[in-house]
This record gives structure tokens, C-alpha cells and sequence, in this order.
């Protein structure tokens, strides 16, 4: 079994969020690694991103991350995932990592994703050239996740993402809203390549728990949803052939 | 709603995202009259303090209701068992 704890939007000011921290200092008690979800500051300032990293300094498990919408606002992304990766946080931006958990391993696919809407009420590349530049811009992201979680080869494997891949876990926000707090060409991709978790965050008033059309797990983990530090998942294994199973992920209540 | 009302909640919402004290998009936004309510959770009292220094600027001589709440946060729930 990997345990997996997660949380996205922490949305990190200039002061650290000591509680947090705390919180976050205790967490190798339940989890083997910490996701985060992207939207980890404010408004993407340096000083914000230092804030996080001092209170992830306090975390004993590895930590992966993706930026989200507001880390980018001052076009200082590089900068912010520098800090952090300084911090030791592995970004994983179009990539993916692999850590060993007593005798198993995991991978982390990671992107960012994009907007674009859901089936039966999305964008399309047609017309002017922003509106083709948006949805490019999602279905490259998505074309490298897929990449990115295709290739993995470990026991289990998860695609940790910002916007949400499904409509079930964003149901709570404004309809209105939804083409801009995900896109079906994510969760497209994760079903073509196969995974055992999807983690994303960006929706505050979604809901945690959702599944991909093929029925791949998905979980909202923004934390003003969550209302917790993070949200723990236990990765278990009842199949031996593993890879023979790995699109009939199934969830079983603790 | 009026369409003057229609445009100072549009004008307020784009306030509290861009204002880098704040950077809020989920905060829900009702004029009544000549008030503005402001509701939802924000992260810290500093925030808050903000959002409602924010829709005073936008709209100088209207009545603010700060009715924002902090987020509270909980221990973590027990985990959740997912089988591959």
C-alpha cells in the first residue's frame, strides 16, 4: 500500500500559513508523499512562493507540484517553481517522477491543464485565432500528460493536475463558469494512457470525489473544499497482474 | 437587478480578483440597494480586511457588509482506500 496526501489552492500570501505548517510537519504519519495541486500562492510572487517553501521544509515525505492559474499572474512561474524545486519539491510540469514506497513504486504524471469545457458543452479549436490559441493550449498540455503517464512503468500511477478532468468534481460551481475550470481533453488523456488516481484542485466549491468516463478515480482537493490540510488516499494493489487491470481501478470505502 | 447594479457587481468582482491584497474570484457579491454584501471564506482576516477596502475604493460611498468568514480548518478525515 502508498499512501498519498494531497492538497491544492493553498494560495500562499507573503506571511506563512504556520497553521498549515503544522499540520503539514506531522503529515509523514499518514502519507509516503504530498501532492500539491497547483494555485499554491496568491498571486504568484517570489515572496509567496518562499513563504510555502518554508513551511514544506517542514515536510519529512517527498513533495510533487504543479503550478496552477494564480502562480502564474506575475509571469514569474519559472522563478516560482525554482524556489520550490530549491525547497525540494520535484515540479512536474509535462513530466513525471517515480519514487519507491517500501517494495513499490509510484509515478506522479503532472500538468498544469487548462480549460476548454466538457463534452456536450466545450470549446472547440474554430474561429479566431485566441480562441484556437485556448484550446491548443489544452490539448498540448493534455497530449503531454498523456506522454508523460503512458511512460511510466511503476506499481501505481497517478496524474496530478491544477484544472479538473471531469465535471463531477467541479458540480457545486456555476455552470456558467465550468469551460474555465477544466476540460474533458484531460480526462481523454488519462483514459488513454490509464492510472490508478487522478488528483487535481482549482474548484472551491466542487466536490471531492468523481470518476473518469472509463472509471478512473478523480479527487478535488482544493483545500477551501477539502476544509483540511490534506486529503490522504491509499493506493492498494488486489490484483497481482497488475498491468492486466489497471483500467478497472476500482474505489472501496475505508 | 438594475442594470447599474448589474454593472458595479461585475466591476467589484474584477476588483477583488485583480487586487493583488486579495485575488479572490469566489466571492459572492449582492448589492441591495445602496449596499454591498460581500460573502464566502477567505483564508486570513488580512484578506478580508482587504476585500472589503477593495469594494470601497470601487464603489466610494457605498455601504460595505463585510459578512466574510476565515476558512476553518480541520484534522485530516481518515484516508480513503482506493484498490487498483
Amino acid at each position: 500500500m502508498i499512501r498519498v496526501a494531497a492538497v491544492g489552492d493553498v494560495h500562499f500570501s507573503e506571511s506563512p500559513d504556520l497553521k498549515l505548517g503544522d499540520y503539514w510537519a506531522q503529515l509523514h504519519e499518514q502519507a509516503d508523499l504530498f501532492l500539491l495541486a497547483g494555485d499554491l500562492t496568491t498571486h504568484g510572487g517570489a515572496d509567496q512562493a518562499r513563504a510555502l517553501a518554508s513551511q514544506l521544509s517542514r515536510v519529512r515525505v517527498p513533495v510533487f507540484a504543479v503550478l496552477g492559474n494564480h502562480d502564474y499572474h506575475e509571469d514569474r512561474n519559472e522563478l516560482i517553481c525554482k524556489i520550490l524545486e530549491d525547497a525540494g519539491v520535484t515540479m512536474l510540469e509535462g513530466r513525471s517522477a517515480t519514487i519507491v514506497v517500501n517494495d513499490e513504486t509510484i509515478g506522479v504524471a503532472g500538468t498544469q491543464g487548462f480549460g476548454g469545457g466538457f463534452a456536450g458543452a466545450c470549446g472547440s479549436a474554430f474561429g479566431e485565432p485566441e480562441m484556437k490559441a485556448f484550446i491548443h493550449h489544452t490539448e498540448h498540455l493534455a497530449a503531454t500528460l498523456e506522454k508523460s503517464l503512458s511512460d511510466l512503468q511503476s506499481d501505481f500511477r497517478v496524474a496530478l493536475l491544477h484544472y479538473s478532468p471531469v465535471k463531477d468534481t467541479i458540480a457545486g460551481e456555476r455552470l456558467e463558469i465550468y469551460p474555465f475550470l477544466g476540460s474533458y481533453l484531460l480526462a481523454e488523456a488519462i483514459d488513454r494512457s490509464g492510472a490508478d488516481l487522478v488528483i487535481h484542485g482549482h474548484a472551491h466549491h466542487g466536490q471531492e470525489k468523481g470518476v473518469t468516463a472509463r472509471g478512473i478515480p478523480v479527487r478535488n482537493v482544493a483545500f477551501p473544499m477539502l476544509r483540511r490540510p490534506y486529503a490522504v488516499y491509499d493506493l492498494e494493489r488486489v490484483h497481482t497482474a497488475r498491468a492486466e487491470h489497471r483500467s478497472d481501478s476500482r474505489l472501496v470505502p475505508a | 437587478m438594475n442594470a447599474d447594479y448589474q454593472y458595479l457587481v461585475a466591476k467589484i468582482q474584477c476588483a477583488l480578483a485583480e487586487d493583488p491584497r486579495v485575488n479572490m474570484q469566489d466571492i459572492k457579491i449582492m448589492v441591495i440597494q445602496n449596499r454591498v454584501h460581500l460573502m464566502g471564506e477567505v483564508m486570513s482576516e488580512d484578506r478580508r480586511t482587504a476585500a472589503g477596502d477593495v469594494v470601497s475604493a470601487v464603489a466610494p460611498g457605498i455601504e460595505v457588509r463585510n459578512e466574510l468568514r476565515i476558512l476553518d480548518v480541520s484534522l485530516p478525515a481518515e484516508p480513503e482506500v482506493i484498490i487498483d
